[in-house]
C-alpha cells in the first residue's frame, strides 16, 4: 500500500533529513514510527501524502508514484487521511461542518448525505452531543477526535497520524488513543508517529525506530520492545518507557 | 456678523448636500471596485506565482509611494493625451478605486499570510483544490483577521476622496471652496465641510471599534 524505496530528502542543500528510507506498509497494517525529536518522523510521514517533496528514490502510495512529476496528488489525498499534532480544525466552522467540508466539496456528496455520514462518525468518536460546537468550544481531546472524524469522513484507504496525542493533556490522551485502536482493529492501514508505546504494543504490527533521518531498526512489537538490537534503540526506549 | 454668515450659509445648504452626496457616491463606488480588485491583488500577492506576486507588489508600491493628487492629475490630464477621454467623475473613480485596490490588496495579503500554515495543510490534505482552500478555509479567516484594519483603511480613503475636488468634481470639499467665495469665513464653511466628512466616517469608526473589541473575544 505504501512503499518507500531508497528515498532521500534534503532541506536546502545541507540538511539531509531522510536517508535512504526503505519501508513497506501492507494493506491493513499498522506501523508505528518513533524516534527522538528532529529525527525526521514528521517529514517521513508528510512525504506519504505529498505534503513534503523529496529529491531521490521512489515512493508509491496506493498505486500512485509520488516521484513522478505529474503525480495525481489531489486524487491521492482523497484516499489518505492526515491527522496533525495541532489538530488544525477550521476555527470558523462547527465540528459537523469541519467533518463534512471535504466530502461535499471534494467527493461531491450532497449536503444531506455528508451530514448523515458526518453525524455517524462524530457519534462513533463519542461526540454526538458536540456536533454544533466550534473548535474553540472543545477540549483538546475532543478537537483531535473531530479531526480524526474529519479524515474518516472522506472514507480514506490510509490514515496517517503525526503525534496525535503530543499536544494533549495527559487525561485526554486515552480518549484519542481509544478511537485509533478501534480504527486499527477495523483493519485500517495506518502509519502513526507516536511515543505512546502502550498503543504500539497493543495494535502495531510493526514498530520503526528512526534516528538522524535514517530507519535504525524495525520489527514486530514483541521483539522490538523485548530485545532491541541497536544501542540507540535501547537508549531511546529506556527514555520513553520510563514515564 | 457671524449669525448673518450662518444665515447665508443656510442658503447654500442644497449645494453642501449635493457635495456630500457626491463624496458618498464617489467613495462608495471606488471602495466597491477597490475591494473587488484589492481581493484579487491580495490573493496574487500571497500566492505562489512568484513573478506575478512581485509584479503586483511593484504596482502596489508605485501607487502607495506617490501622492494621490499626482495620480488624479495623471488620470485626468495625461490619459486624454494618449486617447483615453474621461469625465472628471470617471477619472476620479478610477484613481480612487485604484488607490483603494492597492491598499486593500496589501491588507488582504497580510491577512492571508497570518492564517496559520496548518490550516492550508489540513485543507490540502483533504483534497481541496487551491481555489477551494482559499474560498472555504483561508479567506474567511483572513478577512476576519483584517476586518478592523480594512474598515480603518476605508475611512482614510473616504477622506482621500477630497483630493479629487482638484479636477473640478463638485464633492463636499469643492462645494466648500465655492461657498467660501461668497461667505468669507473659512473657519465656518470648512468647519461645516469637516462635519460632513465626520458624518460619513463616524459610523465606520464606530463599526471598526466594535469589530476590534469583538475580535478580542471572538471564537477564533
Ligand atoms: N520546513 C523545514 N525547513 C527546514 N528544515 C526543516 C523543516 N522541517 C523540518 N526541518 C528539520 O528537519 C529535521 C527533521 O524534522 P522533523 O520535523 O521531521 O522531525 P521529527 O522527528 O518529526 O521531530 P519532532 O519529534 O520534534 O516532531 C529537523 O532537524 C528539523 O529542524
Ligand atoms: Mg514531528
Amino acid at each position: 500500500m505504501i512503499r518507500f524505496q531508497g528515498l532521500n530528502k534534503w532541506f536546502g542543500s545541507a540538511l539531509h533529513v531522510l536517508k535512504d528510507i526503505n519501508l513497506d506498509v501492507a494493506k491493513g497494517e499498522v506501523v508505528v514510527v518513533c524516534g527522538p525529536s528532529g529525527s525526521g518522523k514528521s517529514t517521513l510521514i508528510r512525504c506519504v501524502n505529498g505534503l513534503e517533496p523529496f529529491q531521490e528514490g521512489k515512493l508509491v502510495v496506493d498505486g500512485t508514484d509520488l516521484s513522478a512529476k505529474n503525480a495525481a496528488l489531489r486524487e491521492l489525498r482523497m484516499e489518505v487521511g492526515f491527522v496533525f499534532q495541532q489538530f488544525n480544525l477550521y476555527p470558523h466552522k462547527t465540528a459537523l461542518e469541519n467533518v463534512t467540508l471535504a466530502p461535499i466539496h471534494v467527493r461531491g456528496l450532497s449536503k444531506a448525505e455528508a451530514t448523515e455520514r458526518g453525524k455517524a462518525l462524530l457519534a462513533k468518536v463519542g461526540l454526538a452531543d458536540r456536533m454544533n460546537n466550534y473548535p474553540s468550544q472543545l477540549s483538546g481531546g475532543q478537537q483531535q477526535r473531530v479531526a480524526i472524524a474529519r479524515s474518516l469522513c472522506m472514507q480514506p484507504k490510509i490514515m496517517l497520524f503525526d503525534e496525535p496525542t503530543s499536544a494533549l493533556d495527559p487525561e485526554m490522551i486515552n480518549e484519542v488513543l481509544d478511537v485509533m485502536v478501534s480504527l486499527a482493529k477495523e483493519g485500517m492501514t495506518m502509519m502513526v508517529v507516536t511515543h505512546e508505546m502502550g498503543f504500539a504494543r497493543k495494535v502495531a504490527h510493526r514498530v520503526v525506530f528512526m534516528d538522524q533521518g535514517a530507519i535504525v531498526e524495525s520489527g514486530e512489537p514483541a521483539s522490538f520492545f523485548g530485545n532491541p538490537t541497536h544501542d540507540r534503540t535501547r537508549d531511546f526506549l529506556s527514555k520513553v518507557l520510563h514515564h | 456678523m457671524f449669525w448673518f454668515q450662518v444665515e447665508r450659509l443656510l442658503n447654500y445648504w442644497p449645494i453642501l448636500l449635493k457635495g456630500l452626496g457626491m463624496t458618498i457616491s464617489l467613495s462608495l463606488l471606488s471602495l466597491l471596485v477597490g475591494c473587488v480588485i484589492g481581493l484579487l491583488f491580495g490573493i496574487i500577492r500571497a500566492g505562489r506565482i512568484r513573478w506575478l506576486s512581485a509584479l503586483t507588489g511593484l504596482y502596489i508600491d508605485l501607487f502607495r509611494g506617490t501622492p494621490f493628487l499626482v495620480q488624479v492629475f495623471i488620470c485626468f490630464f495625461i490619459l486624454p493625451t494618449v486617447g483615453i477621454e474621461l469625465s472628471a467623475f470617471s477619472a476620479g473613480v478610477i484613481a480612487l478605486s485604484n488607490l483603494s485596490a492597492c491598499f486593500i490588496g496589501e491588507i488582504i495579503a497580510s491577512g492571508i499570510k497570518a492564517v496559520p500554515k496548518g490550516q492550508s495543510e489540513a485543507a490540502l490534505s483533504s483534497g481541496l483544490r487551491y481555489s477551494q482552500q482559499l474560498r472555504l478555509v483561508i479567506l474567511p479567516q483572513a478577512l476576519r483577521i483584517v476586518r478592523p484594519s480594512l474598515v480603518g483603511q476605508f475611512i482614510l480613503l473616504v477622506k482621500d476622496s477630497s483630493v479629487i475636488s482638484a479636477i473640478g468634481i463638485m464633492d463636499l470639499t469643492r462645494s466648500g471652496w465655492m461657498i467660501v467665495q461668497n461667505i468669507p469665513n473659512g473657519l465656518l464653511v470648512f468647519g461645516v465641510v469637516g462635519i460632513g466628512y465626520f458624518i460619513i466616517c463616524y459610523p465606520m469608526i464606530f463599526v471598526a471599534r466594535r469589530m476590534e473589541r469583538r475580535q478580542q473575544t471572538s471564537i477564533l
